[in-house]
């Protein structure tokens, strides 16, 4: 690996996160603020907890809206919110918020299932429900939909990102230093420990990709990983008060 | 129009709107399930698209470039263009029940044509129409001398028009100026006699109870049409109001404690509840009809009003044989009727409407009823432009028949 690769690897593990973050908190508090200072809703309606968490739980998690108008749509929808959780779930293994010896009490063979088999499915899932849903809005844009670049821009960034993943189970580890299987993004808070160590170009490449999509998140539509669950609970209160 | 009235309009979407257009991923899963968007096919007519439109013209003043290097321009086309989608809605709210996110969506295109009648975009039929209302305090612009008139075509004894009753019934514009809806006001006044109720007319002093105003984006005058009315209702000590109108029901009941700021002193009952209400104390008691009668859900009074089971129940004390369309409840298909959309695309209102009537006949059925004027309007003018052969009737005029009072 030349000099100047090396060091743009390495900024992207060393000086970029600070970056990450920085414009992540910034995007929260521009989105905050947008909404803050939007007019009050003078047709407000009090939240009726019961309601708003029954339409939560049935219309974000379980997407059953979705199931009711159109199923194949719905699974597609299932599948790459599994990809996404399973997918931030594994990678919190890596930072050692759990291990694998969490699965060895139903056995070796399903820990080795869960921490090894299981993710690479799951990445292909992943991917394909991606490829899907940017093929879905192609499809449909400009006679169904009329997409804003920020639709895209999620999508694209998000299809990036889980490409290079999946790109560094496809491509053999290298032989490099011991080291390196600590990757250390900011000293004392995040560090990234590897047990197999990938291609380090796609490793870095993704690491990068990552943190373009961290900074993208509250400036984009993937705020409606939030705001959606605060939508449908609005909705819950509302059929709550029209008793329907 | 100067620029900062540009960016005030604009600045009209509440916090709980704007989340909803900035959450809005443009999935097109509302597009065919709306009933303009399925008979038009326009782009621009999809709800989603018409939340990209909304959300690029906030940016436009609003957004985070707007806020570093100032606002961008709304050009006439871009006001157009809003008002193009704003008001090829029915206003049904069906969007918000396939919405995987439950946006309020009939509140937030109520805002859309808010921020277009602000930008001076509202298209001439419903300028129009607002103009009417202005004059006449009725959407169709006719003497309100002539409020009353249905009663003069019929045989009642006693229409009361008292200072003073426990219950009054409030006709509404569609019922009382529109010939094909007299029997209705007919069927309610007869109910409302045959129960001896203490009940009054409020002749012309009733105004329209706003909701064309708030269609087309008028919120300030629909306040005025708000305050006047319940002025009226109460310094007549009525207790119930009972309106056969579904946007009229909608309006009182959920509409206007918002914009008066408070609860009303007196209870709001579609007739259809009071009849219910009747019924099942056995006071009213009709026979039942042999034809196969279907029910449609008005928008404004289910899935917008709240009223799903009680039509029902009042049905399945006229008919052993009565069925369901396909989408109904709180799933209902719009049948056109909507939104004022008869002002701004006829066209598409009896294309709309072709297919409940379309179905109606697939399933046999040789009445098809509802619960509000609008619809049975949509319904005459529909089953009148396809050829389309079965009875039209409100579900009160059903009761009365049944009763054989009319």
């Amino acid at each position: 690996m030349n000099g100047a690769l090396s060091a743009l690897y390495s900024f992207f593990v060393t000086k970029l996160p600070y970056v990450t973050i920085a414009v992540f908190l910034l995007g929260v508090a521009y989105r905050l603020q947008r909404w803050l200072s939007a007019p009050k809703d003078p047709k407000g309606q009090p939240l009726h907890w019961p309601s708003a968490l029954k339409y939560a739980v049935l219309d974000v998690v379980l997407f059953r809206k979705t199931y009711k108008t159109d199923k194949p749509m719905w699974l597609v929808l299932v599948l790459f919110h599994v990809g996404t959780g399973g997918i931030l779930f594994g990678h919190m293994r890596g930072f050692h918020l759990w291990s694998a010896s969490m699965f060895e009490v139903l056995g070796h063979g399903f820990a080795e299932f869960m921490v090894h088999t299981l993710p690479v499915y799951m990445g292909w899932m992943f991917l394909a429900t991606q490829v899907y849903l940017l093929y879905r809005r192609v499809r449909l844009e400009g006679r169904q939909l009329q997409s804003l670049a920020n639709d895209y821009g999620a999508l694209v960034i998000l299809l990036i990102t889980s490409i290079l993943g999946q790109g560094m189970r496809i491509f053999p580890p290298e032989a490099i230093p011991p080291e390196t299987y600590s990757v250390v993004f900011i000293p004392g808070f995040i560090v990234l420990h590897l047990e197999k160590v990938p291609s380090h170009h796609w490793f870095f490449w993704h690491v990068l990709f990552t943190q373009l999509l961290v900074m993208y998140l509250p400036w984009s539509k993937l705020v409606h990983a939030i705001s959606g669950v605060a939508t449908s609970a609005l909705y819950g209160s509302r059929r709550r008060k029209y008793d329907l | 129009m100067t620029s900062k009235d540009v960016k005030e309009a604009l600045g009209k979407f509440t916090r709980r709107q704007l989340m909803e257009l900035d959450t809005c991923a443009h999935c097109a899963l509302c597009t065919e399930h709306c009933p303009v968007y399925a008979e038009t096919e326009e782009p621009g007519h999809a709800p989603g698209v018409r939340s990209s439109k909304a959300v690029k013209l906030y940016d436009k003043q609003h957004g985070l470039r707007a806020r570093i290097l100032g606002p961008r321009p709304v050009t006439d086309e871009d006001v157009e263009d809003l008002s193009d989608s704003a008001f090829n809605c029915t206003f049904c709210g069906r969007c918000m029940e396939v919405c995987p996110f439950g946006f309020q969506t009939h509140e937030l295109w109520s805002k859309v044509r808010e921020v277009v009648h602000d930008l001076d975009g509202t298209p001439r039929n419903v300028e129009m129409l607002e103009g009417m209302l202005d004059e006449s305090k009725n959407p169709y612009g006719l003497d309100p001398d002539s409020r009353l008139d249905w009663a003069d075509f019929t045989d009642l004894d006693e229409i009361p028009e008292k200072e003073e009753a426990e219950v009054a019934y409030f006709v509404g514009c569609t019922t009382a100026f529109k010939g094909a809806n007299h029997e209705v006001a007919f069927a309610t006044a007869s109910i409302l006699n045959t129960l001896n109720e203490d009940w009054t007319l409020l002749g012309e002093d009733e105004w329209c109870c706003g909701s064309p105003l708030l269609l087309a984006g008028d919120e300030h005058s629909a306040k005025e049409y708000a305050r006047h009315n319940v002025e009226v209702l109460e310094s007549r000590g009525v207790k119930r109001l009972i309106t056969g109108c579904s946007g009229c029901y909608r309006v009182f009941k959920w509409e206007y404690p918002k914009l008066l700021g408070h609860e009303l002193k007196f209870e709001v009952l579609h007739t259809l509840e009071y009849i219910l209400e009747k019924l099942e104390s056995g006071d009213l008691k009709p026979e039942k009809t042999d034809e196969r009668v279907i029910y449609h859900d008005p928008c404004e009074l289910s899935r917008l009003g709240g009223l799903i089971a009680e039509p029902r129940k009042v049905l399945a004390c006229l008919a052993d044989d009565w069925v369901e369309f396909a989408e109904h409840g709180i799933d209902v298909r719009c049948c056109g009727g909507g939104g004022l959309l008869q002002a701004s695309n006829n066209e598409a209102r009896l294309a709309i409407v072709k297919k409940r009537l379309d179905e109606a006949k697939l399933l046999g059925a040789e009445v098809i009823t509802s619960a509000c004027p609008s619809c049975k309007l949509t319904f005459m003018d529909g089953a009148r432009e396809h050829g389309v052969e079965i009875e039209v009737l409100d579900l009160v005029e059903l009761v009365a028949k049944q009763l054989d009072i009319l």
